[in-house]
Parts: C-alpha cells; sequence; structure tokens
C-alpha cells in the first residue's frame, strides 16, 4: 500500500465513523435507551458474592443472582425465589419450596439442590450461616422443588437470615459452581437473577457489563428493594468505573453516563447546578462512622481511657469532616442502631451528648493509668471517610492529653496492620477508623461491629459477656418488643464499656440524568423498575 | 550490527532476572494484605486469616518466588487474586489503550515539540523564544492532573466537542479512538513537548554556531533547509535519546491520565493492584514495563547508527 492510498484510507475511516454530532438513526437511539451506564461505588475486581463480601460485589451479584427470601423497604423479609415454607411446631425442621419456572442462565432450572449446595457453601463463610451451621443436624433435598433444613434448636430468625442484605448474601448458584470451597473464588458467574454477567466484556477496574435474562420470571407483587417483581426496563446495564469524582461528575452532566452511585458531597452543589441531573439522598438507612479501639493493649485495654475518648468525643465535629455544611447529611448518634429502625434507642448515650467534657476525660484518662505512651492511630489516607474522621481524633486525642502516634497510610495497609494482635510498637494499632452501612446495624444479627466475643469480635477484639448476653436475648426473643428491651441493654452495656466509639450518623446522595426513572432509595442500587428515555 | 542487537538483547534476560527479583522482594517486605482486602471489612480476624492460608500468603519467601520465577520462565505469568483470571488477559485487555495513548501523546509531542525547539533556537533571544521557552516551563510546571481537569471541563462540558472519558478501540473506527485519545494525549503530552522543545532549542543553538552551518549560509542556501535539513539532523541523536527517556516519563503519566480520563490501560491496572496488594498483577505489569524500557533503550541505540552513520557498534 502507498502512501496516498493509506491517507484516502484513513479518511474515509474517519467520515465514516466520525458520526459525533449527527443526529443518532433511529435504531442507535433505541439501543442507547435500552442501555443504562452506571458509575458504582468502587471497582468490581471479582464476582464471588460469597468470597468476597465487598458491597459493591453483593450489588452486583443482586442482579446476576436471586435469594430465597429478600427484605423489603420496611426491613421485613418477603419470599423471593421460595413459593412457602413449614416449620413444625418444635422449631426444628424448616421446609422451603421453591417456586415453579426458575431458571438458571445456562437454561438449567433452579432444584432444590442448588439451593442445598448454596447454603452449604453460604453458611461456611456469614455469621448467621455459621450459628445456623452450628446448630444444623441435616440440610438435604427432598425432591427437586423442596429442601429441609433440620436443626437442634430452634431458629426464629431464620427468613431474616435468608433474607439479609449485609454480606455475605444467601445468594442461590447452580450447584456445581457452589460447591467450590467458600474460601477459593468461583470462576463461573451462572444465577437465575434478572441480568446475566457478559465475563467477556468485564475489564476489571474498568467495566463489568450485564444483560437482560429472558427467562426470569419475576414475582407478581410489585419491587421492594430485594422483594417483589424484579422487572427489568432496560437491556443492557453497563458499569462504568470511575476512581475520579471528578470526571465522574463531569461524565454525568455531558450524559456519558446515567447514574452514579456515591458523588462526593464537594461535588454535588455542582450537580444541582446541571439542568438534566437530579440528585438525591441514595439510602436513607445511611451510614455509621466508627472510632475502634483495640481492647488488649494499653491505654484502650482500660475502659476507663475508652470512656475519656467517649466524653471529650464531639461527633458534630466528625460528620462536619466528612458531609460539610450541609445539615441534612447528618445526625448525632448516641446509640449503636440506624436511626429510624425498629431498634434504634439512646440507652447509655447520655456520654455522648451535651457539652464536651474534656477536663473530666483528661483526669478519667490519668485515673486509668496512662503514661503518655504512644497512641498508635492507623489512618487509611485514600478513603475520605477515614481521612477525614482520622484528622478529628488526632486533635482530640491531643486535647486530652495523649501522646499521638499518627500512621497515615492507604486502605490496604490498614486492613492488614488491624489484623495484628501484637502491642502498637511491634507493628500492632490502638485505634483505627472505618464505618459500616446503615443496613448492617439494623439488629444484632447482622451487626459484627457490635459482638463482644473477645478473639472472634471483630478488630478491635472486645470482650464483654455483658454484651453477648443481650445479644443471645435478642436472638430469643419472641416478639418486637422483647427484641426491642433486648436492644436496650445491649445499647447500655455497649457504651458503657465502649465496644467502639460511634462517630456519628450520616447520609451519602446519588445522581441520575433526569431521563432516567424509577431511581429508588436503598442500601442497594435497585436496577429493577429503572427506565431510560433517548 | 546484527550480533550488536543480539548480544543486547541476551543481555536483557539477567536485567530481566534481577528485576524480577527485586520486584519480588519489594512486595514482599512491603505492608498490606490481600487477604484483608478481600475479606472486607465485615469479616473477622479467622476469616482473613483462612484467605491468606487459601491464596499461599503464609508460606516461606523463596518457596514463593521460586514457585512464581518457575512459573515467569514457562511464560506463565499467574493468575489475579482478585479476578481470577490469568494476569496475562488482564494486561493483553489493557495494552491496547495504553499503547494508543502512548504513540498519539509521541507523536503529537514529536509534532508540536521539534518544531518549537528548532524555531526557539533560530529566533533565540527574540519574544518568540521567550513565548516558547515560557510555555515549556508551564508544561514542566504544572501537573497532569491540572491540565487535564482544564481541557475536560473546556472541550468537554462547554464546549461539548470531545467526550470526557472513555476509550474506544481503534477496531470500531479511527475517528471514535482519536476523540477518546485527544484530551488525554494533549495532557499527558504537555510535559513532554516541554522537555523536547528545551533539548531541541539546546542543541539546536550548538548545532548553529558551527562552522558548516555559516558555509551552509554563505552559499545561499535557505533558512528552512539549513534548519531542518543541515541543523536538525545533527542535533538529532540528543532528541532522540531524550525521546526514549521520555518513554519512562510517559508510563508514569499514563497511569493519572488514564486514572482522569477513564482510560482502561495498564496504568490503572497498575493503581488498582498495588492498592489491593494484587501480587502476580503487579509483578506482572512491572516486569512489563521493565521489558518496554529496556527494549526501548535497544531501539534508541539502533537508531543512533541510522542518525550518525558514524556511530558503529
Amino acid at each position: 500500500m502507498d502512501r496516498r492510498t493509506l491517507l484516502k484510507g484513513m479518511a474515509g475511516a474517519g467520515v465514516l465513523a466520525g458520526t459525533r454530532g449527527f443526529p443518532a438513526p433511529a435504531l442507535a437511539q433505541g439501543a442507547a435507551a435500552r442501555t443504562l451506564k452506571f458509575v458504582p461505588q468502587a471497582n468490581l475486581a471479582n464476582f464471588d458474592p460469597i468470597w468476597g463480601t465487598q458491597y459493591v460485589v453483593r450489588n452486583a451479584a443482586a442482579l446476576v443472582w436471586d435469594t430465597l427470601y429478600g427484605f423489603d423497604d420496611k426491613l421485613q423479609p418477603q419470599r423471593q425465589m421460595v413459593e412457602s415454607e413449614e416449620v413444625t411446631d418444635d422449631g426444628l425442621t424448616w421446609t422451603f419450596k421453591l417456586r415453579q419456572g426458575l431458571k438458571f442462565h445456562d437454561g438449567e432450572p433452579v432444584r432444590a439442590k442448588d439451593a442445598v449446595a448454596s447454603l452449604t457453601r453460604w453458611s461456611a463463610r456469614d455469621p448467621l450461616g455459621l450459628m445456623l451451621k452450628a446448630i444444623q443436624k441435616e440440610l438435604t433435598a427432598v425432591d427437586d422443588r423442596t429442601f429441609k433444613w433440620v436443626l437442634s434448636k430452634p431458629y426464629p430468625k431464620m427468613q431474616l437470615a435468608l433474607a439479609k442484605n449485609s454480606t455475605p448474601m444467601a445468594f442461590i448458584m447452580p450447584e456445581r459452581i457452589a460447591k467450590t470451597d467458600p474460601f477459593k473464588q468461583i470462576d463461573e458467574y451462572v444465577g437465575s437473577g434478572p441480568m446475566k454477567f457478559v465475563k467477556n466484556e468485564w475489564v476489571p477496574g474498568a467495566k463489568a457489563v450485564f444483560e437482560k435474562n429472558p427467562d426470569y420470571v419475576p414475582r407478581d407483587e410489585p419491587a421492594s428493594w430485594l422483594a417483589g417483581g424484579k422487572r427489568m426496563m432496560v437491556d443492557r446495564i453497563e458499569w462504568i468505573i470511575m476512581p475520579d469524582p471528578g470526571t465522574a461528575s463531569a461524565a454525568l452532566q455531558n450524559g456519558e453516563v446515567d447514574w452514579w452511585e456515591n458523588p462526593i458531597s464537594d461535588l454535588v452543589p455542582v450537580l444541582r447546578r446541571s439542568r438534566n441531573v437530579a440528585v438525591d439522598i441514595a439510602d436513607p438507612l445511611g451510614n455509621i462512622g466508627t472510632f475502634r479501639m483495640n481492647h488488649l493493649h494499653p491505654p484502650f485495654n482500660d475502659v476507663r481511657a475508652r470512656r475519656a475518648v467517649l466524653m471529650a468525643m464531639d461527633q458534630e465535629e466528625y460528620m462536619r469532616a466528612l458531609v460539610g455544611d450541609d445539615n441534612s447529611l447528618w445526625k448525632p448518634l448516641p446509640g449503636f442502631f440506624t436511626p429510624g429502625t425498629p431498634l434504634y434507642n439512646e440507652e447509655g448515650g447520655e456520654i455522648l451528648k451535651g457539652k464536651r467534657d474534656i477536663a473530666g476525660a483528661k483526669k478519667l484518662l490519668a485515673e486509668s493509668g496512662y503514661t503518655n505512651q504512644p497512641v498508635t492511630c492507623v489512618v487509611a489516607q485514600d478513603q475520605p471517610i477515614t481521612k477525614g474522621q482520622g484528622d478529628v481524633t488526632a486533635e482530640l486525642l491531643k486535647r486530652i492529653g495523649m501522646n499521638v502516634d499518627f500512621v497515615a497510610t492507604d486502605w490496604g495497609t490498614t486492613g492488614q496492620r488491624r489484623a495484628q494482635k501484637s502491642p502498637p510498637g511491634q507493628g500492632g494499632w490502638a485505634m483505627f477508623h472505618s464505618w459500616h452501612a446503615g443496613s448492617d446495624c439494623i439488629n444484632p444479627a447482622v451487626y459484627i461491629a457490635i459482638r463482644a466475643q473477645g478473639d472472634g469480635a471483630w478488630f478491635g477484639w472486645p470482650n464483654v459477656p455483658e454484651v453477648e448476653k443481650e445479644v443471645t436475648a435478642w436472638f430469643d426473643a419472641k416478639n418486637l418488643e422483647e427484641e426491642k428491651a433486648a436492644a436496650r441493654r445491649l445499647n447500655k452495656a455497649a457504651l458503657d464499656n465502649v465496644v467502639y466509639a460511634p462517630t456519628g450518623f450520616f447520609l451519602t446522595y446519588q445522581a441520575w440524568r433526569k431521563n432516567v426513572a424509577g431511581v429508588g432509595k436503598g442500601p442497594i442500587p435497585f436496577f429493577w423498575g429503572v427506565s431510560k428515555t433517548a | 550490527m546484527l550480533g550488536y542487537i543480539v548480544r543486547r538483547i541476551l543481555a536483557t534476560i539477567p536485567v530481566m532476572g534481577v528485576v524480577a527479583l527485586f520486584v519480588f522482594s519489594l512486595l514482599y517486605i512491603a505492608p498490606g494484605d490481600p487477604a484483608a482486602v478481600i475479606a472486607g471489612d465485615q469479616a473477622t480476624p479467622a476469616d482473613v486469616e483462612r484467605i491468606r492460608q487459601s491464596l499461599g500468603l503464609d508460606r516461606p519467601f523463596l518457596v514463593r518466588f521460586g514457585e512464581w520465577f518457575f512459573r515467569i520462565l514457562q511464560g506463565d505469568m499467574g493468575t489475579s487474586i482478585f479476578t481470577n483470571l490469568p494476569v496475562w488477559t488482564m494486561i493483553r485487555q489493557r495494552i491496547e489503550p495504553t499503547l494508543s495513548l502512548m504513540i498519539v501523546t509521541l507523536i503529537l509531542a514529536i509534532v508540536v515539540a521539534v518544531p518549537m525547539g528548532v524555531v526557539a533556537a533560530w529566533k533565540a533571544g527574540s519574544w518568540i523564544d521567550r513565548l516558547i521557552m515560557a510555555f515549556a516551563v508551564f508544561g514542566f510546571s504544572v501537573p497532569v492532573f491540572v491540565v487535564a481537569y482544564i481541557l475536560a471541563y473546556v472541550f468537554a462540558l462547554e464546549l461539548e466537542w470531545l467526550p470526557v472519558q472513555g476509550y474506544t478501540p481503534l477496531s470500531e473506527g479511527l475517528w471514535p479512538w482519536l476523540e477518546n485519545l485527544i484530551l488525554p494525549a494533549i495532557a499527558l503530552g504537555c510535559v513532554y513537548i516541554a522537555l523536547i522543545a528545551r533539548i531541541t532549542r539546546a542543541t539546536m543553538l550548538e548545532v548553529l554556531s558551527q562552522d558548516y552551518i555559516k558555509t551552509a549560509r554563505a552559499k545561499g542556501m535557505g533558512q528552512s533547509g539549513i534548519l531542518f535539513i543541515h541543523a536538525l539532523k545533527n542535533a538529532a541523536v540528543p532528541i532522540v535519546t531524550v525521546i526514549g527517556i521520555g518513554i519512562a516519563f510517559l508510563i508514569g503519566g499514563a497511569i493519572v491520565t488514564e486514572s482522569v480520563f477513564v482510560i482502561p490501560g495498564l496504568g490503572r491496572l497498575t493503581i488498582d493492584a498495588i492498592l489491593r496488594r494484587d501480587y502476580p498483577v503487579i509483578q506482572g505489569v512491572v516486569l512489563l514495563f521493565s521489558f518496554v524500557y529496556v527494549f526501548v533503550n535497544l531501539a534508541v541505540d539502533v537508531l543512533y547508527t541510522l542518525i550518525d552513520p558514524r556511530i558503529r557498534y
């Protein structure tokens, strides 16, 4: 090929391809309206919702895999893949019957043996699953649509465990996939949910694609969170990973994407000014900021040092660091449960209310025997939520007379370091920050951070039998009133002993193009019912 | 010459071996735990430990290095801890966007910077020279991401001429491919343009003071002929050297540029892998970058002989 031919060819290709600026043909416009471009909160780096328990994996998995039960927007478990269930009078045998017509994406029907294998894998990783496994006598398929779970002890929270949206959720996979070791990743992504995962278009860190499952049979009830009929109004959903919020904001304004899961509050005023973009709260259950202390080593192995932090802590300072001046985005939280949910209470919360008592905190700290040893604060700088809280904490601890050893690091290193039980001077730590989704703090069943069973507890390893006693009381409660009473006692015990220090309750935004309809609020971006016009 | 090239290629093998050992050792002593990242924030310490064991991260350094090195010798870069995809598959998915960005940036930089440097040398001391050098200082000083945001704001959001983000493969057409690369290439190319323009000016100034240039002028040769035929060719060796070295800058700059413009390239793959401590991917990408760098150095050395026939190996 000579130079002239090459140039002609390139120009021709440019003309043919250069359609930007010209109206798209009707067919292309229709295709655009059937494709929803979504910017998720994080990269979909793996796609096994049992092995990897990040929220982003769960959110994608909810498109591909279905569950036996699902939470509705009132946090009540509703039947999803299950048609009916029976429990014997002694509460020891549960029999579940699957709905008719359920099919996996490979065309195979969903059978009871698939549910059995999936629940077996799930129960090896999930805290509630582990509780079930501990009292399990038998989990077997009776026929293609029926399976039974025989227990040695009644478990009244069965439906809640199977419906909950905290990770890992009890997704149902084909038996051959569900038989994978729960500590190893699956490599086949076949579910029975409303969308199929397009593996060959998956570029981790850049893009994930889902296509409508034509065989999906939605329930008749209207969709409500993870319950009801999950009717897809678009044919294709493209997740476009955008690590830079500035770019995501510009892309949304420019119409290059349709929906952004978590715009940072700094950019919300810009988005609100765009006439084509709508902005609203993402999840009314919000998030709880946490100041997690190490109960194994000085100074926070003494409850007086932990209480000194609570006496001096000003939650408004923490929340301002996270959400700025927007008062609609935060609330003080003198307790542990998510505001607006049935178990929320402020029992024992006086220590977090009113004027902060710095002098009292200093006195209590001195009584705890604190001798000016360095307090190792491990603060991830690559997460705005931990960085913002960490800056406030450094000042707070200095104010009450602590010698702050501020370790500025990244989230990956924090994840490793917080697992170290050695003393702070030998690679361990004294405190770190994190946050929990409000939907994970609605009751003790899903609230791993409030547990205080020592070695088996979450990082910090609190050992408070009083707290565990109330957790058990909640599990054994026969009605909501008993549950609430147990939650009140639990809240007080957890605050008196400072299992951890809540830094406040905060909300985040979501934003979408105004040609997109049906965007709801909840702990997961629910795609069913979301439609788009060209 | 052929013997020289073969010797140089063979010499890269021990270099790559040292790089491999260095990369593996660095990652081994670096803090961070992929198991903790995988397990998520709700995991218990026992969960994290089980995942560490299942990934083989609890085994001794030498065992892990030996296994990894043996696999590399067989051309197997391993499997990503996070995605469960082969590292080579992940790299292959990302090569085209990064290569496209680098090529467009390189072309843009050479086409803009070399004439700028030549003109600045020709008009040395004039306002044109000062203007070009002021631009060069600006290009050096302003971070890539600042230029990127300004370009995106002006040309994508305000004027709506170009997209803010994304990448379209070349197979889908020349213009769709190019329109996604124009802004990133300008943002990434600024530093590079400044660097090449400055070195071109300095080298040209030196060459323009040579006797043979005066002879050419005395013989009545036109200005453009003197500048672009006689002077530039003789100034080309240091310029080519800088272009070669600059490819390392491009690799570094591509990481930021790809993040801002959401280009699914190797730069973003590297960042994601580092943040998650995805060791096999980090090792694979660093090895690839090292190989590219060694290869570029070799190409530059070979180019010397074409530009200056006096150079022989």
